[in-house]
């Protein structure tokens, strides 16, 4: 959601605001302009902004020496990392010709160079397309398989449940969640799950379950192509439905639960 | 680290389209010299050499300050790249203090090679009063810099203050009668230059002037040690609320 507070607790993490009320500590050390904390950490920021005049490559290289290395080391790294990213044959183009896929991935390049312990991504995948953001989760995937800590931040809820399954849920500045998603789907047990049958025969598998002693509401789809029921014991649901199939020879395209995406869940603890 | 930030510094503010504005402005000291020529046939050199530096040379030095200084931090703030110079393992103070001797440089050296294309086109000049005059370009470049980096580290749109004060204040104050011109940086540039005066009775309108408005001079010594003690100042309360305060990108502050 806008206006949550991400960016401004992704700010208080890279140092570059102070908190005006609490603590913040990252590695154990207050983060504002601190070199120590910034040895140890990436930072991608939302912003699309970029000496826009210099190469891929130069601007990399160029925060390879502002991170402390000499020529030959900040060189090495800038061409090891712009192959992680997927840019080392674009990176001599100048970065205003670039597409927007590039230039996130030349700010993840940047804030990868150093090799720190954690990244912090404020809205990566903010103007990419489906193909760009199957990339850069992919690349994203990679770096914490190499055992790193990645934190996002996105109000594209979706998006965030195809890079990570740990989560912290803001809103209006205040933590609503934490945890991984059935974690915090557990949060949410007192209200009804709702569970989606694609079918095209709605009404007679409406008739067969609505009798269930768990199923508390019906509706159906405009299109009479699925009915949806909400129920506190979705596992008792579920396992009522192959009968159906079995017994009654209904034609069963699909079973979902719309509840079961972040978005959902989301929706419901604000609401809550 | 410390070099990379400097020489980038210097890169930045040497990029053609930066630099060939400055080069044009400089190498227009070869009309000005021609043009005083034709002006003033009887003048001698050194004559010619110090008027034109005075009113030409040492007026570019505090506008080429003025824009190149807000290449240091408001620039970067503007542009919002700030952020990727905040969140590098680098002190503050030291992205401060070196990107400001970049800008300084770049300052001196517009306004050297404009002493210099003076120098050449008011042929005869003493190689003494150039001298003197480069050692001034380089205090003053050093203390308009470090002065408007400060400036430019307080407001927005420093660029219009410190452009102000560039050519009104340091135009005015020091011919105006009494102390203020203490309180210009031009009025301590002219002790350290040390330009012999030429005013012999009411030929021109500049000497009229200088005799109804008086004339300042300032000894050497209290020149170079006013300007010493303004530049570390600058520089130091600069490196302090560099490092104190935030900069951000300012639509997102």
């Amino acid at each position: 959601m806008n206006g949550a507070g991400k960016t401004t607790m992704i700010r208080l993490l890279t140092g570059q605001i102070r908190e005006t009320t609490g603590n913040v500590r990252v590695f154990g050390e207050e983060p504002f302009a601190n070199p120590n904390v910034y040895r140890r950490l990436g930072y991608c920021p939302e912003i699309d902004n970029f000496y826009e005049h210099q190469t891929g490559r130069q601007f990399v290289y160029g925060m390879a020496r502002l991170s402390g290395y000499q020529r030959s080391e900040a060189t090495q790294r800038t061409e090891s990392v712009l192959q992680h990213v997927g840019m080392a044959e674009r990176a001599s183009k100048k970065i205003a010709g670039y597409s927007k896929g590039m230039r996130q991935r030349i700010k993840l390049a940047q804030a990868m160079l150093h090799d720190p312990e954690v990244i912090i991504l404020d809205e990566p995948l903010n103007g990419l397309d489906p193909v760009g953001r199957r990339e850069f989760i992919d690349v994203l995937k990679a770096f914490a398989a190499q055992g790193k800590t990645i934190i996002v931040s996105s109000h594209i809820l979706f998006e965030v449940e195809q890079m990570t399954q740990s989560i912290l849920l803001l809103n209006r500045g205040r933590l609503l969640a934490t945890g991984d998603l059935s974690v915090i789907r557990s949060l949410i047990e007192k209200y009804p799950h709702r569970i989606r049958i694609d079918t095209p025969e709605p009404r007679a598998v409406a008739q067969r379950l609505v009798g269930l002693p768990y199923v508390l509401n019906v509706q159906f789809d405009v299109r009479g192509k699925s009915v949806e029921f909400q129920t506190k014991q979705p596992n008792d649901f579920y396992d009522a439905i192959p009968a159906l199939i079995l017994d009654d020879q209904l034609l069963i395209e699909s079973v979902s639960s719309p509840d079961n995406n972040l978005e959902s869940i989301f929706r419901y603890l604000v609401a809550s | 680290m410390e070099t990379y930030i400097y020489s980038s510094m210097v890169r930045e503010l040497m990029r053609f389209r930066r630099i060939f504005a400055w080069l044009l402005v400089a190498l227009a000291g070869f009309g000005m010299a021609a043009l005083y020529r034709s002006l003033i046939a009887n003048g001698s050199p050194t004559e010619a050499y110090v008027l034109l530096s005075d009113t030409f040379a040492f007026r570019i030095l505090p506008l080429a300050a003025a824009i190149l200084s807000t290449a240091v931090v408001a620039q970067e703030v503007e542009q919002k790249t700030i952020v990727y110079l905040l969140t590098r393992p680098i002190p503050r103070w030291k992205l401060i203090l070196f990107r400001t001797l970049g800008a300084t440089t770049i300052t001196f050296a517009i306004t050297a090679i404009t002493l210099l294309v003076l120098a050449v086109s008011t042929t005869g000049l003493s190689s003494a009063i150039l001298l003197r005059d480069l050692i001034a370009a380089a205090v003053g470049a050093a203390a308009y810099v470090s002065l408007f980096v400060f400036v430019s580290l307080l407001i927005n749109k420093s660029m219009i203050v410190c452009i102000i004060f560039a050519f009104v204040w340091e135009s005015t104050a020091p011919v105006i009668p009494g102390d203020l011109y203490r309180l210009t940086i031009t009025g301590y540039l002219n002790g350290i230059s040390q330009h012999p005066s030429f005013g012999t009775g009411n030929q021109n309108l500049m000497d009229a002037l200088t005799k109804v408005l008086g004339t300042h001079e300032v000894a050497a010594w209290i020149s170079y040690l006013s300007m010493g003690i303004l530049i570390a100042a600058c520089l130091a309360i600069s490196c302090a609320w560099f490092s104190r305060f935030e900069y951000m990108a300012r639509e997102d502050a």
